[in-house]
């Protein structure tokens, strides 16, 4: 099938019609300047290889001089419109190129650079991107882009009368099956220890000015709409998830971390990897602090044991700059609680 | 004659497949990707921008571009579509308060023309976790029938931490894209 002799192509080429043909012909430009790409791509790469200095500062010049380049490229592209136009088409393939490249630099940085130059690098890219498409569209004739005019004619036939058939299907009418979870509660201390088998997902929805207790290990937690409650976690072996909650103090510990929408809020964490928060502000964070009878042996099972100081690791994707982010800080110590001793069963608080 | 040239370089050179992975935030693509590359998992953070992993399947090279989910760097995914053989929308099954979110952003996805060739896996995962929705109630609420019948796409049901349903789904991916881009031999 694959390595066999192609005798039969050119009659099948040929007893396309018209309008195929040029599909196919498009098709097999795109795949020409994709493999042209790779080659270069792959070029690019083995140059890279030579170079063994992973810091920032070289990545960031290095960032820096292609970006120049293409952004003079870029220029360039009119001067060529006006002077010798059959040079554009592979002129832009270049360019194109060109910002696969820095993309992919970006991506093989990326697991040792601060989070703002990877986000700003892509934004620069995306912006690279945006400014060669619109140069392209501007200045190559339209009818040799048979598929990108397709495209905008079909697209508002079709696209208006589709929402209204999904949504008499989707979701409202799905009978979604009841999971683990505290929901719709005001001022009640809600407690539950997870045993040996029935690890696996805990929701805690709409809840204010509750305080709630979990012990023992679960795979995966999601916490959205609360309130004024305290939330006190042994450790979740995958991920916890927390939306929409204000005035919060939260004891977590957790393979990672997600939080969106959180104001004023007090995070006590221990997490393997770096929490993160998107849309959320006056959020604090301090290690974890909780301590029950066999926490030792649940945080060894979720790979916790060892503090990895990540608390303080926090990754804000609102935040695009190389100063600290305005949104959280590190909680003051003479403003932490102490050890928070929560008894086994469905004893009551003792606050501590 | 140009035409018979340039088949004859894809058919030599041309191995490679570009594979697409996105989906919502915390679904498992980087461990999804980690896992069938056959690396550590246990300590990935949410992906800032995106990684690229050569990953040799079969006789194929495939470039997968794992993109990371948060809503604020969605916006990037456009970037990535441009020649994009394989599409994997990664589903966490045991997230059931956002497959609304999960559906709006696949069916944005799926509108866009420079994706339309793209073949479609959709991979249920986390499978392993207790009360997880199954692979057939993910594809009636994302309510994929409905889809453009022109569209090559399958839904397996998977888990990155037990690697269940992972080399069901690629496999699946990868003979589809090959029957699509190597069809002219
Ligand atoms: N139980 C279980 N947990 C999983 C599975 N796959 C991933 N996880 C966990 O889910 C969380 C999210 O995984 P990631 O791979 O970081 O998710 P992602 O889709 O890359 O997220 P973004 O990079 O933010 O877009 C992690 O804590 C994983 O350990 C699975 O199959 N089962
Ligand atoms: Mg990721």
């Amino acid at each position: 099938m694959e390595e066999g002799p192609e005798p039969n192509l050119p009659t099948k080429t040929l007893g396309l019609n018209a309008d195929l043909q040029k599909k196919h012909q498009a098709m097999l430009d795109r795949l020409s300047n994709r493999h042209q790409a790779r080659l270069d791509n792959s070029l690019a790469r083995r140059s890279d290889s030579g170079n063994s200095s992973e810091s920032t500062s070289s990545f960031l010049s290095r960032f820096s001089d292609s970006k120049q380049s293409i952004d003079s490229q870029l220029a360039d592209s009119r001067l060529i419109a006006q002077s010798d136009p059959s040079r554009l088409k592979s002129h832009f393939a270049n360019l194109s190129s060109s910002i696969s490249d820095l993309e992919i630099l970006v991506a093989e940085n990326s697991y040792f650079l601060p989070s703002y130059e990877v986000r700003s690098s892509l934004k620069t890219i995306s912006d690279l991107k945006q400014n060669l498409e619109t140069l392209n569209s501007e200045l190559i004739p339209k009818k040799k882009f048979s598929f990108k005019n397709k495209a905008t004619t079909k697209k508002e036939p079709i696209k208006e009368p589709e929402p209204l058939k999904y949504d008499t299907v989707s979701l409202s009418n799905f009978k979604m099956p009841d999971s683990p979870g505290f929901r719709n509660k005001t001022n009640e201390t809600l407690v539950k220890k997870f045993k040996g088998t029935d690890i696996g997902e805990f929701t805690l929805s709409d809840l204010d000015s509750c305080e709630v207790r979990l012990t023992g290990c679960c795979n995966a937690v999601f916490m959205n709409r609360l309130k004024n409650c305290k939330v006190y976690l042994g450790p979740v072996i995958g991920s916890i998830l927390i939306e929409e909650v204000e005035g919060c103090v939260f004891v977590l510990a957790s393979h990672q971390i997600r939080i969106h929408l959180a104001k004023k809020c007090d995070f006590y964490l221990r997490v393997r990897s770096r929490p993160i928060i998107e849309d959320s502000n006056v959020v604090r964070f301090a290690p974890y602090c909780l301590d029950y009878e066999g926490i030792e042996m649940d945080l060894q099972k979720a790979g916790l044991s060892e503090e990895t100081g990540n608390w303080a690791n926090v990754d804000d994707f609102k935040w695009l700059r190389a100063v600290q982010s305005p949104n959280w800080c590190v909680l003051p110590e003479n403003e932490r609680v102490g050890k928070v001793r929560v008894e086994d069963f469905e004893s009551r608080i003792e606050g501590s | 004659m140009g035409l018979l040239s340039i088949i004859r370089k894809i058919k030599r050179k041309e191995k490679e497949m570009r594979i697409l992975m996105v989906g919502l935030d915390n679904s498992g693509k980087t461990t999804i990707v980690l896992k069938i590359n056959g690396e550590d998992t246990s300590v990935i953070s949410p992906t800032l921008g995106f990684n690229i992993k050569t990953i040799t399947y079969q006789k194929y090279t495939l470039n997968i571009w794992d993109v990371g989910g948060q809503r604020t760097i969605r916006s990037y995914w456009r970037n990535y579509f441009e020649q994009t053989d394989g599409l994997v929308w990664v589903v966490d099954s045991s997230d059931l308060r956002r497959l609304d979110d999960c559906k709006m952003e696949l069916d944005n996805l799926l509108k866009e023309e420079r994706l339309s060739g793209a073949s479609l896996l959709i991979l249920a995962n986390k499978q392993d976790i207790k009360g997880a929705l199954t692979p057939a109630e993910i594809a009636k609420v994302l309510n994929l029938e409905a889809m453009d019948k022109t569209r090559h796409w399958k839904i397996v049901g998977c888990s990155a931490y037990t690697g269940e349903g992972l080399l069901e789904g690629f496999d699946w991916l990868v003979q589809d894209v090959a029957s699509r881009i190597y069809m002219l031999d």
